[in-house]
């Protein structure tokens, strides 16, 4: 059975428009794993060398015992954002006669074979062959090597929970915040008895056990809480929230688009997918405290520019990067009704451009910092609204994703589709206002670094019509394809 | 007038339509019959301009559709229910609709009236999403959105199909209404034989993307029909 299940999914995944993407993007996506894959390696290698060569008093493996810890929490967050969760077509295997249990472990047992899973060791093997060559003890290496193992993959059932369930996840967010909290205001360092356990682990070897024991119980409540939704509830017998309508006829007054951005906003209010990306650009609003409170990037005035850029363009990154998949469910009827087609993309730019304004009155505090930051925070917002908006626009039409509104959090569907044509867009989006700004700031000053980005927005503004018919017609080209993506589930 | 010409579409090799010439004249109410993958489905899409032509075109009232967004103000369709909003009450939606046809709040609520036995109380003011709603009678929705603004050309696909019997007959009364009242154009395509021939003036069954008959609806065409399919 087994064997079946891994020819389905070989089939879903090469058969998928998704895959059908140009030969291009594939060899990046090679060379990108290859890339990281390499650097790990090496890393893994050098880190014995490097490290006695920094701290020369300190004994390398308590010095990673001690960063143990962190490589778990950024590798949590990188899995939570970044990880695909298996997805499987449950339905059809529920009524034929496959033991659940099969299913379920299957399922499970394919999200160990996750490149997230194989970087650890990349690193960590290399790093335990070069402690033995150096005369450690086999016993405490082997083990401690596995239990980084057992650490990875405990990561890696925990983050399927965090995605699956919301009460996990706030737990679990809320016990961070809190010992974060209380490290940073030396209430109670938390990170030495942290550090003293992992070293505990190498010199104790059969801590390793206790590690894998941790695994497997994630594993099992993994499997339980699977079992529990192997149930079509929500197709069966749905759950019918009843309707909370409200008045959105103010909105009238924009005009002819008002009516395309009544719906998004309804849209975004009523879907559970959208709502989540929408918490998410929320978040952006503080990216900008990362750098403007580190000493480091006051020098680097092009990393500021890049911070001061996310700080508004959250919502215009996240939601806009995924125009038109977010009316993939019905589009075929908007390319059939009275629509035209430039109409909608402008919808969309003022919904971006509304998004923007509305971080940008948020991010008011950011005065704070002083008016240096503030006027980046400024020119980044007028960047966003004037040339970021259309660039997302022009990745949209590249991207054909058909998107599931109302689902999230389920246990058989894939909620953080990463997608790595959107990552390629991207680039142009995090690097032209870091160049904008950099170069006349090189060359001239700080002022025409600001005016220069600051004026491309409204350059952009200004030749709003011409963007939107190059893009039109962009998407005008694509429209049968993204057609019959979106009509693939 | 719809005008097919020389109209093609082919997946990977395999012809799926295959239409020399087709007229259809203003007014008519034309079904189209065929067992399955005979390409109603694809016709429609190629006329709503969903799917791209190998070869040919069709024209939508002297506006070729792949060429030009203009056949859109007049025409009006319902394939399936990727043509619903989901997050949007049935009210919404027919709002909405209305809006993209130039129709106020009022106007639509004037409209939705007179369609009180088709609805039977199942679908305005139940505070329901139309995803929520059973698929009978999300179909109905979709239908009755298509009737909105007075389109001069509606496409259905298979309207007649998930609908309880009493929706169905009333269904039938509306349309042959519609058409004997107004000039529109009416396109359905289904597969009960019996429907097509009480609503339709003109009925064309294709075979394999091909059109082997052309009948104009008498009382013998049902019998021809089912002699024709009971192969």
């Amino acid at each position: 059975m087994i064997k079946q299940f891994i020819n389905f999914e070989w089939k879903q995944f090469s058969r998928s428009s998704y895959f059908q993407k140009g030969i291009a993007i594939k060899i990046l996506l090679v060379f990108l794993v290859l890339y990281f894959g390499g650097a790990a390696l090496m890393l893994g290698i050098g880190l014995f060398f490097i490290l006695k060569e920094v701290l020369p008093t300190l004994d390398p493996i308590v010095v990673v015992n001690n960063f143990i810890i962190y490589w778990l929490l950024f590798d949590l967050v990188i899995r939570f954002f970044m990880q695909q969760l298996p997805v499987m077509n449950i339905k059809p295997l529920m009524v034929i006669p496959v033991k659940r249990n099969t299913v379920i472990h299957y399922l499970l047992g394919k999200t160990v074979i996750s490149f997230f899973n194989f970087m650890p060791i990349f690193i960590f093997l290399p790093f335990s062959i070069v402690l033995l060559s150096q005369g450690y003890p086999v016993v405490n290496v082997v083990c401690w090597f596995f239990a980084t193992l057992f650490l990875g993959l405990s990561n890696n059932f925990l983050n399927f929970l965090i995605n699956k369930s919301n009460v996990v996840f706030y737990v679990l967010i809320s016990v961070l915040a809190i010992l974060i909290g209380s490290e940073y205001f030396n209430i109670f360092k938390i990170s030495a008895p942290i550090g003293e356990a992992f070293n505990a682990l190498y010199s104790n070897p059969w801590f390793a056990l206790i590690l894998f024991f941790i695994m497997i119980g994630l594993y099992y409540i993994n499997f339980s809480f699977i079992k529990n939704e192997f149930y079509l509830d929500d197709a069966v017998s749905k759950k019918i929230k009843e309707v909370n309508a409200t008045d959105l006829s103010w909105m009238n007054r924009f005009g002819s688009v008002a009516i395309f951005l009544k719906n998004d906003v309804k849209l975004i209010w009523r879907n559970a997918r959208p709502k989540q990306v929408m918490m998410m650009s929320f978040l952006f609003l503080f990216y900008g405290l990362i750098f403007f409170t580190n000493k480091m990037y006051n020098d680097s005035p092009a990393w500021l520019a890049f911070a001061a850029m996310f700080v508004t363009g959250g919502f215009l990154m996240t939601f806009g990067q995924l125009v038109p998949s977010w009316d993939s469910e019905y589009y075929k009827m908007l390319m059939s009704q009275n629509i035209p087609y430039k109409k909608y993309l402008e919808s969309k730019w003022y919904l971006m451009v509304f998004g923007v304004t509305l971080s940008f009155i948020l991010s008011t505090p950011y005065i704070y910092f002083g008016w240096k930051i503030y006027g980046l925070i400024v020119a980044g917002a007028l960047f966003n609204i004037g040339l970021n908006s259309f660039i997302t626009l022009f990745g949209g039409a590249l991207n054909r994703v058909p998107i599931e509104l109302n689902v999230k959090a389920k246990a058989f569907s894939n909620t953080n589709g990463f997608n790595p044509t959107q990552m390629l867009i991207s680039l142009p989006k995090l690097f032209l206002p870091m160049f904008l700004f950099y170069l006349p700031y090189k060359f001239i000053n700080f002022e025409t670094g600001l005016m220069v980005l600051g004026f491309s927005g409204i350059l952009g503004i200004v030749f709003k019509n011409f963007f939107l018919n190059k893009i039109e017609k962009i998407y005008q080209t694509g429209k049968y394809k993204t057609i019959a993506a979106f009509g693939e589930k | 007038m719809i005008k097919t010409i020389e109209l093609s579409k082919k997946y990977g090799g395999v012809t799926v339509l295959n239409i020399a010439n087709l007229e259809i004249p203003k007014g008519q109410s034309f079904g189209l019959v065929g067992n399955n993958g005979a390409g109603k489905t694809t016709y429609f899409n190629l006329l709503l301009d969903l799917i791209k032509p190998t070869t040919g075109n069709v024209t939508n009232h002297e506006i070729q559709v792949n060429a030009s967004e203009d056949w859109k103000p007049f025409t009006a369709a319902f394939i399936d229910e990727s043509f619903l909003i989901g997050y949007l009450t049935p009210e919404e939606y027919f709002y909405f609709i209305g809006e993209l046809r130039g129709m106020n709040k009022a106007d639509i609520d004037a409209f939705l009236s007179q369609f009180d036995e088709i609805f039977n109380d199942e679908i305005l003011k139940k505070k329901k999403y139309l995803r929520d709603l059973s698929k009978g009678n999300q179909k109905k929705v979709g239908i009755i959105a298509a009737l909105i603004g007075r389109p001069e050309v509606i496409v259905l696909d298979e309207p007649f199909a998930n609908l309880d019997p009493t929706t169905q007959i009333r269904l039938k009364k509306l349309l042959k209404d519609l058409t004997a009242a107004s000039n529109t154009t009416l396109l359905i395509s289904s597969h009960d034989l019996g429907h097509v021939t009480e609503v339709c003036d003109r009925i064309v069954v294709l075979e394999k993307g091909e059109i082997v008959k052309d009948l104009i609806t008498s009382a013998e065409t049902l019998q021809e029909l089912e002699a024709y399919f009971s192969v």
